[in-house]
């Protein structure tokens, strides 16, 4: 499939979906005027690609500011997707990056990391 | 007379502690515009990072909620309707206020006012809890209940939050919620 790549908005994080190299990175703010106008099709797109892997290598990142309850809707489906083709047999590799003053960021990254267990959990700072 | 009328206004604004008020119709374009000006003020006051973001969040969560769920709403043709609520922000006693209000079905109330006094008693983890399994669907949301919104907010204040109804007529009620951070 082909890399998708959007820009980031005031209100819409960037996307950049490597489909051949199973890179994915989702990085901003998120508080899309319509949460399912902008990733409902991502979504699909993504759950089509990963659902046909087997035994590779997905790196996942996720690197945001603000998101929405709207918003935390997408990630959560996203890792409780990420975390199934782990189990699956594949090496899923998720990165939580965070500004190291943003607590909040930071026990966000943890609780949604916490339900991982055959997916690969980072939790890092932005500043490295 | 014009001049003094909303000065007054003004003034009982101030007086209250209201930085920001709007009432009005809510879209998505209004939250976008009073966000940042909100985000704005917050660096001049020299909030915190993690005051001036719960605020913000909070912000986004009422306002949002107005959009999808107030009761008060304008519809012509095609146009996308326009949901009516009140808005402040503001400071008391040292603590950030967002106070959101609108008008809900009075069938809604005694659910809405059930969930709200639920999530008002929980800690930290049982939020948690109940913020995931709402976050994938396993309660239902959307609903006029109390859905991912309300959890999110209670998440994030700091001092609680407080709520209250006031019946209009038979039909419908008048719904505020304040939260302290």
């Amino acid at each position: 499939m082909e890399t998708i790549i959007i820009k980031a908005t005031e209100r819409s994080p960037e996307v950049n979906f490597d489909f051949d190299a199973n890179t994915f990175a989702i990085k901003g703010e998120s508080y899309p005027e319509d949460v399912t106008e902008f990733y409902g099709d991502l979504l699909l797109k993504l759950e089509l690609h990963l659902s046909n892997l087997n035994g590779e290598t997905v790196n996942f990142t996720f690197e945001l500011i603000y998101f929405n309850s709207s918003s935390a809707k997408v990630l959560m489906s996203l890792f409780d997707m990420l975390e199934e083709i782990a189990e699956e047999g594949n090496t899923v590799n998720v990165v939580w990056l965070y500004e190291s003053d943003d607590d909040n960021m930071e026990e966000l990254g943890e609780e949604f990391g916490e339900d991982l267990e055959a997916a690969n959990f980072k939790m890092k700072t932005t500043e490295g | 007379m014009l001049a003094t009328d909303m000065y007054k206004f003004r003034n009982y604004l101030r007086e209250t502690g209201i930085i920001f008020c709007y009432s009005g119709y809510m879209t998505e374009d209004v939250l976008l515009g009073l966000g940042k000006a909100i985000k704005q003020k917050m660096v001049m006051d020299d909030e915190d990072k993690e005051t001036a973001k719960a605020v913000f969040s909070i912000f986004v969560e009422q306002v949002q909620n107005v959009i999808r769920y107030s009761a008060e709403k304008e519809t012509k043709d095609d146009v996308a309707e326009l949901r009516y609520g009140v808005l402040t922000v503001g400071r008391q006693d040292n603590k950030v206020f967002v106070t959101c209000g609108n008008v809900i079905r009075n069938e809604d109330r005694e659910r809405l006012k059930k969930n709200l006094t639920n999530i008002q008693k929980m800690n930290k983890d049982e939020l948690k809890k109940l913020w995931k399994d709402t976050l994938r669907g396993k309660i239902p949301d959307g609903s006029k209940g109390a859905g991912v919104g309300f959890i999110d907010i209670a998440r994030r204040t700091c001092q609680g939050f407080e709520f209250d109804f006031s019946e209009v007529d038979e039909e419908i009620s008048f719904f505020t919620l304040k939260a302290y951070i």
